[in-house]
């Protein structure tokens, strides 16, 4: 199947290097302290944090930093057929913990000991890249938050099909069965977070 | 802040937001003796209500209900599926609600909210009890195919009144709905995508005139909390913490009563109060209706 045109189109008429429209709200949920929803093409997202707050299960108190914890989670209607299992399987596990560690390196955990603090994602609308815009809107909620960060993180998926570099993929392209990546950066020190190779999204 | 009768108490030196978290009930009781409420409403008066469809492109039908900060998505999939042996050319409605932890600080990962289950039910059988959706409607082909449809309800932020916002946003996205096409291929029902409409003869789509759904009697509801002899109307979560007694009117649009619900509390109700509260209801049914007609009719406009 032809994903970029001898033109040099992929088939939503995008070039190679295009990302998607990306558009982003604060503050959606008023009842947490942190909150955004994040939306790249068709993509759609929302992350709410709370924290910092009381550790709820004391075993895992820390007494020098601040525990993270986040979960993934996808609403039923948010791909193409009804999921039947949004949380608990073991691609959204895996991701909660892509996340976590993700936002725990940016965290500045030492300022609030014995306390936690939860990260919730959830996919409101799949579209390829939900890794990239949940790890996108949980920094934009834990900014709103206030919670202290060394650096800010942004991600962004690419892949490789009919011999050409493709940024931002959809789902079509996703599935396409290329290789693709998800990078995490951290903008102000330049580095290259975390990434993530592979069949995935 | 002059707040009167404050020799007994320790609210004269306190900070208003401080005698609010220690002692909420007399924080309440203080507005209610003049009839208003700490955010300015009077004590029958809704939320501001807003409802906004097709808020999940990806969806048959959605929609985004918001009562004050409430805010619950409603998303419609449907599938096809052979329907059960009892009820040959029936179609079948799963309604499903949700309280993922983001809504609020009291819901945690791993634990569903003691609120989730309890609302759901109440939503099923309020919808199936109404009589708003036919059965019969979603039939395919009588005995072999009818459709299956799932409503799934999340809820973004829980700020009280959880079951209003949850009919309304539930209502609103059947109002939205758009059943797809689907043709007979080889004696199998397959989904056609929309832009096939004018190619393929032979897949000719089997029910392309009947795209929406017909809708019944509609229900609207409102929950009122009771307090002492205060009725108060579309409570926040911080006045459902504190004052636990609620009772929920459902009416459909033609004032007739679809529910009564209300789950013990310390006040026990009066019938006087019980007709209050349905009174309550006769008016918040009337903006109601007005706010999905408007929204409707705005999506129509596209």
């Amino acid at each position: 199947m032809e994903f970029v045109s001898p033109e040099g189109l992929r088939l939503d008429g995008r070039r190679p290097t295009e990302m998607r429209q990306l558009r982003a709200e604060i503050g959606n949920v008023a009842k947490a302290d942190g909150s955004a929803v994040f939306e790249m093409g068709n993509t759609k997202v929302i992350a709410a944090v709370y924290g910092p707050r009381e550790v709820q299960n004391k075993s895992q108190q820390m007494s020098d930093q601040a525990l993270v914890r986040c979960e993934y989670s996808m609403a039923n209607f948010s791909t193409g057929d009804r999921m039947r299992k949004p949380k608990g399987d073991r691609r959204s596990t895996e991701i909660s913990l892509v996340i976590r560690q993700t936002m725990e390196a940016c965290i500045l955990t030492h300022l609030m000991p014995r306390s936690q603090i939860d990260i919730f994602v959830q996919v409101l609308q799949a579209d390829g890249g939900t890794r990239s815009a949940c790890i996108n809107a949980a920094t934009l909620a834990l900014q709103d938050a206030g919670i202290p960060m060394r650096d800010i993180v942004t991600s962004c998926s690419a892949g490789y099909l009919n011999s050409t570099p493709l940024l931002d993929l959809n789902y079509v392209e996703d599935s396409a069965g290329g290789p693709d990546v998800t990078v995490g950066l951290r903008l102000l020190s330049c580095g290259t977070y975390g990434y993530t190779l592979g069949p995935m999204d | 802040m002059g707040l009167p009768n404050a020799s007994e108490d320790l609210s004269s030196e306190m900070e208003v937001d401080a005698f609010r978290r220690l002692f909420p009930l007399r924080y309440f009781e203080r507005h209610l003796a003049e009839s208003i409420r700490p955010d300015a409403r009077s004590l029958s008066r809704a939320r501001n209500t807003t409802i906004s469809m097709g808020a999940v492109a990806s969806a048959d039908g959605s929609a985004l209900a918001k009562i004050g900060s409430t805010t619950m998505l409603a998303a419609i999939k449907m599938e096809v599926m052979t329907p059960s042996l009892e009820s040959p050319d029936e179609g079948c409605v799963s309604i499903d609600f949700h309280m993922p932890p983001i809504c609020s600080p009291l819901v945690r990962p791993g634990r569903p909210a003691e609120a989730a289950p309890v609302v759901a039910k109440q939503l099923s059988d309020t919808i199936s009890s109404s009589g708003m959706i036919n059965l019969k409607e979603l039939s395919l082909v009588g005995g072999k195919a009818a459709w299956m449809v799932y409503l799934d309800i999340y809820c973004l932020d829980a700020d009280g009144a959880l079951f209003d916002a949850a009919l309304l946003s539930a209502v609103a996205a059947f109002s939205n709905l758009q059943i797809p096409t689907v043709s007979l291929d080889d004696g199998k029902i397959v989904m056609l995508p929309e832009e096939q409409k004018e190619e393929n003869s032979e897949k000719e789509p089997v029910n392309k005139e009947k795209r929406k759904l017909t809708l019944g009697g509609i229900p609207f509801s409102l929950t009122c909390i009771l307090h002492k002899n205060y009725i108060l109307a579309d409570p926040t979560s911080e006045e459902e913490s504190i004052m636990e007694t609620l009772v929920t009117v459902v009416l459909d649009s033609s004032n007739q009563l679809v529910s009564l619900y209300k789950p013990g509390g310390a006040v026990l109700a009066y019938t006087s109060a019980v007709q209050d509260c349905i009174a309550l209801t006769r008016q918040r049914v009337k903006e109601l209706h007005q706010i999905l007609e408007e929204a409707i009719s705005g999506m129509e406009i596209d």
